[in-house]
């Protein structure tokens, strides 16, 4: 299919299909077309990803979508956003996202934390997945490194899950509490629990995760803008 | 003044008396003994001959070409290589690889069956052959009853589910973790567990396994109870070590096996799969990992220690590919269930699997369709240990208190179902026929009068009224018909038996490690 001839309007379209269907090189090669006839990245990422990726969220939580399919049109808007992601910051756009996203220490799971990961790649968050079994200070020194906006803790153990409170007190100490969001999840954690170890938030499944770190992003980008 | 009842007659006194005895009997009451099931049933099979041999050469090749991955945890790394496996470094820790021949020659020396012993020796359990134990559900960090709803589990939760268990006879072990104690700092949390199962109970219980120092504590309790030489005759306790699937082992659980192989306990090694993220999506694949993942952990305690008993271990569900949410009942997981017991056997190895399984958050219709469908299997499969038989919930996360008791309704039901279709000449009843004859009925003949109190199942909780009475007397549902039953056995339990002197001095050696643990010693001195 030759997308070049497409007008504006139907390019759009046929990004959001592409990405519904997790065609990675086409959505590579829109981006890039799309860029080519003079669009800003703000407006392809609109216009293209995210729109793409809002239907892919309303499938997803309908119950039409399958967790591969999802993975395969997170991949495609993941592809599509290294394109545009040094543009956007070229051009000062307000900013996505940065989370720094990991499995507390004593824990090897990974799954759900790499299902949540995949999902915020999918809307457009830049995510740096440190992996397992990491230390308070792993997770410091990453937020530091990458100016994280949002610090996401997971385990699977109930006796692993008081850690996440470790990394929160470690995060006071350094001076870098108040800079960052910091949410919690994982099968035993509980809005309670989050609560009491002095997070900001619990995301009790990969999608309500990624609407709440929408949502913070949205108020801290109102909230640079007004200052 | 004084009043001085009439004595009544001998024949009212003694019918009095019998009567408080049957109500005794006939309510949830303590038990003398406890006797596992003796499935008299053929097990159903999935798999022909064939099968089972394609199962274990898939697994063979995984444990040689793939191999499993040990984190955190190079002694064990190094006692497979020290043993012929080979052994490579890689970033998250090391890779074993093994071939059959050498996993085999360690495999060989678990014993086909072996006795765990409990406190009260009327309770000591016989695992393996032909024997089903029940034991209650093991890990969730979150209760529920229908009167306070779903919350954070605490300590006195656990007690709570540990009387619940030591009360009735249908659970034939007390379990380990009924559910996690939150409310106490997860270092000295085992203590409190393993306190609560010895003392509120005298059945067989399970040991900790979050951390090796606390499967030391644990063998250290169980020597003050049993004698140091008695455990290591005979296992006092018996320990769940899971893989970290797909094809990993970890510090933590490697840890502890260690601990207990080396000291002669009891170990049921289980791979855990949700298939579809943990294992791929089909049931071939997912038998042959988790055939793999078992006998790789059998093997290693076989090397440290042979002759170590263990448990072929199965949990194996799968995930919802539209949310990512783990299923519990489904057809591919039954399916399962009744292959890896034909694999367990192909070894002569005890196998755990199964249990009252489901996904949903409540007892509610769902709970009771899909517990019901694997409850069943396990049953029919010929499971030796069943975890997770009493007060499973949303795969669970929860403990719940009316689900437990509604669970032992199924257990009890299926210890019947096991005993299969007696055959004896006094089966055939052919006096009652000679008595009653065409046309009448078998409510008084004396063929009925012999075998009334035993012939059939008597339901606790499940209610068989006609509506009008069932109405009348509140038109309660099993959900709210359990919670009377969970808050009326609390009332009643008493505690067992416990000899002082053993009392004290567990109580000792808690206070003293709590001491100890609070100071920042977490190795035992």
């Amino acid at each position: 299919m030759d997308f070049k001839d497409l007008p504006d309007e139907e390019l759009w379209l046929q990004m959001q299909d592409d990405l519904y269907d997790g065609l990675k090189d086409e959505v590579v090669e829109e981006t890039h077309e799309a860029l080519r006839r003079g669009y800003g990245p703000t407006e392809v990422l609109a216009k293209g990803l995210v729109a793409g990726m809002d239907i892919v969220g309303v499938d997803f939580r309908d119950g039409v979508l399958f967790v591969p399919e999802v993975l395969m049109a997170a991949n495609a808007m993941k592809a599509g956003m290294e394109i545009l992601r040094p543009l956007l910051t070229q051009t000062g756009a307000p900013r996505i996202g940065t989370m720094v996203i990991g499995t507390v220490k004593g824990d090897i799971h990974d799954i759900g934390k790499n299902l949540v990961s995949m999902m915020m790649e999918g809307a457009g968050f830049e995510v740096i997945n440190l992996g397992v079994n990491n230390d308070a200070d792993k997770f410091v020194a990453a937020v530091r490194e990458h100016n994280a906006d949002i610090l996401g803790m997971s385990a699977l153990l109930t006796t692993t899950m008081p850690y996440m409170k470790v990394v929160i007190q470690a995060l006071k100490d350094e001076g870098l509490r108040d800079k960052v969001f910091v949410m919690v999840g994982g099968a035993p954690v509980s809005e309670a629990f989050a609560e009491e170890i002095e997070a900001d938030a619990y995301g009790r499944d990969a999608a309500t995760a990624v609407d709440i770190a929408k949502k913070y992003m949205a108020w801290k980008n109102e909230k640079r803008a007004a200052a | 003044m004084t009043t001085t009842l009439p004595t009544p007659p001998a024949t009212e006194r003694r019918a009095r008396r019998e009567r408080d005895a049957r109500r005794r009997q006939r309510g949830f009451s303590f038990v003398d003994a406890v006797r596992p099931l003796l499935n008299t049933l053929p097990p159903t099979e999935v798999l022909s001959p064939e099968g089972v041999d394609k199962i274990h050469r898939a697994s063979m090749r995984l444990l040689k070409e793939i191999g499993i991955l040990i984190v955190d945890y190079p002694p064990a790394a190094e006692t497979f290589r020290r043993h012929g496996a080979i052994v490579e470094d890689c970033a998250e820790g090391q890779r074993v690889r093994i071939d059959e021949d050498t996993l085999f020659h360690f495999v060989r020396k678990a014993p086909s069956s072996f006795v765990q012993l409990a406190r009260n020796p009327a309770k000591s359990v016989p695992v393996g052959g032909r024997h089903t134990i029940f034991a209650p559900v093991y890990g969730p960090p979150f209760v529920l009853d229908l009167d306070r709803g779903r919350r954070q589990a605490t300590i006195e939760d656990f007690r709570n589910f540990a009387r619940l268990t030591y009360m009735s006879e249908h659970l034939h072990h007390n379990g380990g973790t009924l559910c996690e104690p939150n409310d106490v700092d997860v270092k000295e949390r085992h203590l409190d567990m393993l306190l609560a199962h010895i003392t509120l109970s005298d059945k067989a219980f399970m040991g900790s396994v979050t951390h090796k120092e606390n499967a030391r504590d644990t063998v250290a309790m169980a020597e003050i109870v049993f004698g140091a030489e008695a455990i290591r005759r005979q296992p006092a306790v018996l320990s769940l070590i899971n893989a970290s699937s797909p094809l990993r082992f970890d510090d933590r659980m490697f840890g502890a096996l260690q601990i207990y192989a080396e000291a002669g306990q009891a170990l049921i090694i289980t791979p855990f799969l949700i298939a579809g993220a943990m294992s791929p999506v089909s049931m071939a694949a997912t038998l042959a990992q988790q055939n793999a993942e078992a006998l790789f952990g059998i093997c290693y305690a076989q090397m440290l220690n042979p002759g170590t008993p263990c448990i072929y271990g199965s949990f194996l569900a799968n995930i919802d590919l539209r949310s990512g949410a783990p299923c519990f009942g489904t057809p591919e997981g039954n399916l399962a269930l009744y292959a890896g017991a034909q694999m367990a056997r192909h070894y002569h190895l005890p196998y755990r699997s199964g249990g009252n399984f489901t996904a949903s958050r409540i007892p509610d219709a769902q709970a009771g369709y899909e517990s019901a469908s694997t409850f069943l299997a396990t049953v029919q499969a010929g499971v030796n240990f069943v975890l997770h038989a009493a007060g499973w919930l949303e795969g669970g996360l929860i403990s719940g208190y009316e689900k437990f008791v509604l669970d032992l309704e199924m257990c009890g039901m299926m210890a019947k179902f096991a005993q299969g279709i007696g055959l004896d000449d006094e089966d055939f009843a052919w006096d009652a026929y000679e008595e009653v004859g065409p046309g009448g009925h078998f409510l008084g003949s004396q063929h009925t009068m012999r075998h009334y109190e035993t012939a059939f199942y008597q339901h606790a909780v499940f209610n068989m009224d006609n509506y009008e009475k069932w109405e009348s007397e509140g038109a309660e549902d099993a959900y709210k018909r359990a919670n009377a039953a969970w808050k009326r056995m609390l009332l009643e339990y008493q505690p067992p038996a416990l000899d002082e002197g053993v009392k004290e001095a567990l109580l000792a050696f808690v206070e003293k490690r709590r001491a100890e643990i609070r100071a920042g010693r977490l190795v035992r001195e």
